[in-house]
């Protein structure tokens, strides 16, 4: 599987467009401050969200229609950051696909990929009965408060990525190697 | 008229005399001599906890970094919610409600990134003291936290059915300009 992952980002590394932006000192960091940039239309406005259904602020509005109506724009915000975040990694694709905190952050991102859906489930099935109450249902709490720390922990690893403590292109244990899954006598990174 | 108008919008006026004042001294000759002044500060942050911290535990400095950014995260989506709200769009929320509740997290979300701001200054200080955009930035977050607390909250304070809506799409223009102008300085210190 590592094989498999490290072929498809040589093969990508290769790429005109990969080495382009890789190498323009503008468009990468464009494309970079966009990513993180758009943290304020995405990540911010479900913190908003997230918030309400705990209870902690907007208790006295409606929590059916602020959901709804800052739907939009955060779901722009996190198309925008989706596109962002492949154009970056398409520009270093080797070292983002062995690097362990990327990987962390892939599988973090499909468990908040997961608990959005139930979320969006279980918000639907049970609006009418609680839309004006100060905090959400259990459920609905629990699914809040576990995209608030999972969020939060993206944004570190996402921070940690720019990092090379653990890059497989230093003496690493075996540990942080099977992780980051890096191939033994690799020619590229 | 006048002294009736310059009662009503005092806060405002002092705010906008104050930041020509302010502009007017950063591109003045003064500035240098002041610039120079201000340099035994940046050093003495260096030699604090938190400057030897930032320094010494680059995971400490990451993770405030992090930090950082979901206060930015936080203030930004108070920002669009907020502003949104006044520009007209999210409509079916209660304006007075949005505004009101928005500030609160508006000033939480301020204060964190005034403390992890201030924690990775003093890790970087004399690396930031000889970049422009690093003054670029104090300049906008200074004009973003006069507009908001002297310009934009005795306005929307006010009964808001009674306040002109072009005001209030200006004061939230205003708003959303001044921010994203404070969070690209602060990207683009990343990247000097």
């Amino acid at each position: 599987m590592n094989q498999l992952i490290y072929n498809a980002a040589v093969w990508l590394d290769n790429t005109e467009w990969s080495t382009r932006i890789h190498e323009s000192y503008y468009l990468y960091n464009w494309i970079e401050s966009t990513h993180v940039l758009t943290l304020m239309l995405s990540l911010g406005i479900l913190f908003l969200i997230d918030m309400r259904m705990l209870g902690w602020a907007f208790a006295d509005i409606s929590a059916n229609k602020l959901a709804t109506r800052l739907n939009t724009p955060m779901l722009l915000g996190f198309v925008v950051m989706f596109v962002t975040g492949i154009l970056l990694v398409y520009a270093v694709p080797v070292r983002s696909a062995q690097s362990v905190w990327f990987r962390i952050k892939i599988g973090l991102l499909i468990i908040c990929a997961i608990n959005a859906l139930l979320f969006h489930r279980k918000m639907t099935a049970s609006i009418g009965s609680w839309d004006f109450e100060p905090r959400a249902p259990k459920a609905l709490r629990v699914g809040a408060l576990i995209s608030l720390i999972t969020w939060s922990v993206i944004v570190i690893c996402g921070r940690f990525i720019a990092y090379d403590w653990f890059d497989c292109n230093y003496p690493q244990s075996d540990l942080i190697r099977g992780i980051a899954g890096c191939i033994d006598g690799q020619t590229q990174f | 008229m006048i002294f009736s108008l310059i009662l009503n919008y005092r806060k405002t006026l002092c705010s906008g005399l104050f930041f020509v004042v302010l502009v007017s001294f950063l591109f003045s000759e003064s500035i240098t001599s002041s610039h120079l002044a201000v340099l035994p500060i940046f050093e003495w942050m260096e030699t604090t906890w938190f400057g030897v911290a930032g320094k010494t535990w680059g995971a400490l400095f990451a993770v405030v970094q992090a930090g950082h950014l979901i206060g930015l995260g936080v203030l930004g989506g108070s920002v669009i919610a907020s502003d949104g709200r006044l520009l007209g769009l999210f409509k079916g929320l209660p304006m007075r409600l949005v505004v009101d509740r928005c500030h609160s997290i508006f000033t939480w979300s301020l204060g964190l990134l005034v403390a992890t701001g201030v924690f990775m200054a003093c890790g970087v200080a004399i690396k930031i003291y000889y970049m422009p955009v690093y003054w670029y930035k104090m300049l906008a977050l200074a004009l973003g936290v006069l507009f908001v607390f002297f310009i934009r909250k005795p306005i929307v304070d006010r009964d808001l059915d009674k306040v002109s809506p072009w005001l209030l799409r200006l004061l939230a223009l205003s708003s959303i300009m001044i921010w994203f102008t404070v969070a690209a300085t602060g990207r683009w210190i990343g990247f000097s």
